[in-house]
C-alpha cells in the first residue's frame, strides 16, 4: 500500500564522504581542421583514438574538440560533415564553437576551456587535427601521441614537445629554419640557443603542458599566434622543465599545407610576438628602447631575408 | 593507449652507442640511479658498444658514459633533462 505523502521521509542528505584527492587526469583537447577534407578517413582514425580515451575516465577528462566557426559555416549544407560532427565528434568529446582567428586562437580557447575543468595535477595534451592519421604511419603515431601527457606525469615535466619527421623541403621546416629560428635569434639569443638543444620544431602542434605551467601561459598571453615559440620562451625564461618527443613520420593534410602568402604571414605574426615578448621582458629597464630599437632594425632585415628566401622556396 | 591497457612489468631494451674508439662506455639512467658501474656496455666486432637491459614499463631517462664523458644517444626517442640539469635521452617501454 502506498503511504501517504505526509508521512513520507524526505531524503535525508547522504553523509559527505572525505574527499579523496583526485588522481591527476589528462586533458585531451583536439583542434578540429579549419579546412575540411571529402575524405573523413583520417578524421575516422584520429577519432577512433579519442573515443578510446574517452572511455578511460580515470585516466582522462572528457575530451574537446575546437570548432572554428568558420569550418562549420562553410559546410551549412554538406550532410556528411554534419552527420560526422554529430554521430562521430560530439559523441566522444565535447564540441567548443568558437569564432578564432587562426589555429592557434583555437588552441587558446581549447586549452583555456580544458583548464577551467582541470586540477592542479592535471596534464593538458594538444592534438592537432589536419594530419594524415588514417595512413599506416597516421596509425603508428596515434600509437605513440600518448607518450607526451605521460611523460609530463611520469617524469614530473612542464612541457612535452613532440616532433614529427619532415624532409628539408617541408614549407613547416623552411619556415622554422629561416623565419622562427633567426628571427628567436635577433631577439632572444639565449633562449633561441636553449630552445635548439630541445628541438628543431618550435611550432610543432603536437604538445602536452602541465597545469601550473598552462595556468602561468594563459595569463601571459598577448597574441593568440604562434603559441609553441611563446610557450617554449616562457619555459626557458621560467626554468621550466622541457623534453622533447618524437611522434613519428606523419605530414599534415594538402588543405592546410602553407602557400608562400601563409608562410610570410606566419614569419610575420612570429616577428609581432618577438617584440611583444621582449617588451614585455624589457620595458622596465632604463635605455630599453634604443636597444629595441636596434633589434627591430635588425629584425627587420632577418624577416626580409627569410621572405625572400621562402619566396625562392616556395613561390 | 597501449601502455595503459598493457602494464608489463619489464620488457628487454637493447642501447647501442656507436663511439669506436672509446676505452669504456657504461649506460646510466634513472634505472640505476646514474652508477656507471651498474650497466657496462660490450663492445661488439664493429666496435661499437651494445647492452640489453630489461626495463619497467613508463618512459627513462639515460645517457652514456663515454670514457667518464655523459653522451646524449642520437638515435633515442626523446630528449629531457636529468636532476642536474644535464640534456639526456629518453627511452619509452611500453
Amino acid at each position: 500500500m502506498r503511504k501517504p505523502s505526509a508521512s513520507r521521509r524526505a531524503p535525508q542528505p547522504k553523509p559527505k564522504k572525505a574527499n579523496p584527492a583526485k588522481a591527476p587526469r589528462i586533458h585531451p583537447v583536439i583542434i578540429y581542421p579549419f579546412k575540411q577534407s571529402a575524405d573523413y578517413s583520417d578524421l575516422q582514425a584520429l577519432y577512433e583514438l579519442v573515443n578510446r580515451l574517452d572511455r578511460d575516465k580515470k585516466r582522462y577528462a572528457r575530451p574537446i574538440t575546437v570548432m572554428d566557426r568558420k569550418t562549420h559555416f562553410s559546410m551549412t549544407e554538406d550532410a556528411a560533415f554534419h552527420d560526422f560532427r554529430q554521430n562521430t565528434v560530439a559523441k566522444c568529446s565535447d564540441i567548443l564553437d568558437a569564432w578564432c582567428v587562426d589555429t592557434c586562437q583555437m588552441w587558446y580557447s581549447g586549452l583555456g576551456a580544458a583548464f577551467e575543468k582541470g586540477s592542479p595535477d592535471d596534464v593538458y595534451w594538444l592534438i592537432p587535427g589536419d594530419f594524415n592519421y588514417g595512413s599506416p604511419v597516421g596509425q603508428e603515431v596515434l600509437g605513440d601521441i600518448h607518450d607526451l601527457p605521460e611523460i609530463i606525469m611520469e617524469l614530473d615535466q612542464d612541457l612535452c614537445i613532440g616532433e614529427i619527421a619532415t624532409d628539408h623541403s617541408n614549407p613547416k621546416h623552411l619556415i622554422d629554419t629561416y623565419g622562427t629560428f633567426a628571427l628567436l635569434y635577433n631577439w632572444f639569443p639565449a633562449e633561441a640557443q636553449e630552445i635548439r638543444q630541445f628541438t628543431e620544431q618550435p611550432r610543432s602542434e603536437f604538445f602536452a603542458v602541465r597545469h601550473s605551467f598552462l595556468r602561468e601561459a594563459l595569463a601571459q598571453r598577448w597574441y593568440a599566434y604562434e603559441q609553441t615559440v611563446v610557450l617554449l620562451l616562457q619555459a626557458i625564461l621560467g626554468g621550466k622543465r622541457i623534453s622533447r618527443f618524437f611522434v613519428g613520420h606523419i605530414s599534415d593534410l594538402p588543405e592546410g599545407r602553407e602557400s608562400l602568402a601563409a608562410a610570410m604571414q606566419q614569419v610575420e605574426r612570429t616577428e609581432r610576438v618577438l617584440k611583444s615578448a621582449w617588451r614585455e621582458r624589457n620595458h622596465s629597464r632604463s635605455g630599453w628602447i634604443e636597444q629595441y630599437r636596434a633589434l627591430e632594425n635588425q629584425s627587420g632585415q632577418v624577416r626580409r631575408a627569410a621572405i625572400t628566401i621562402l619566396q625562392h622556396l616556395l613561390g | 593507449m597501449s601502455s595503459f591497457a598493457y602494464q608489463k612489468p619489464l620488457r628487454a631494451i637493447t642501447f647501442i652507442c656507436a663511439a669506436p674508439q672509446a676505452q669504456s662506455v657504461s649506460l646510466v639512467g634513472d634505472f640505476n640511479n646514474w652508477n656507471p658501474a651498474a650497466h657496462p656496455m660490450k663492445q661488439t666486432p664493429d666496435r661499437s658498444w651494445l647492452l640489453t637491459v630489461e626495463l619497467k614499463h613508463g618512459h627513462h631517462r639515460y645517457a652514456f658514459l663515454v670514457d667518464g664523458a655523459l653522451t646524449l644517444d642520437p638515435r633515442a626517442q626523446g630528449i629531457t633533462r636529468n636532476d642536474k640539469g644535464e640534456r639526456v635521452s629518453l627511452v619509452p617501454v611500453s
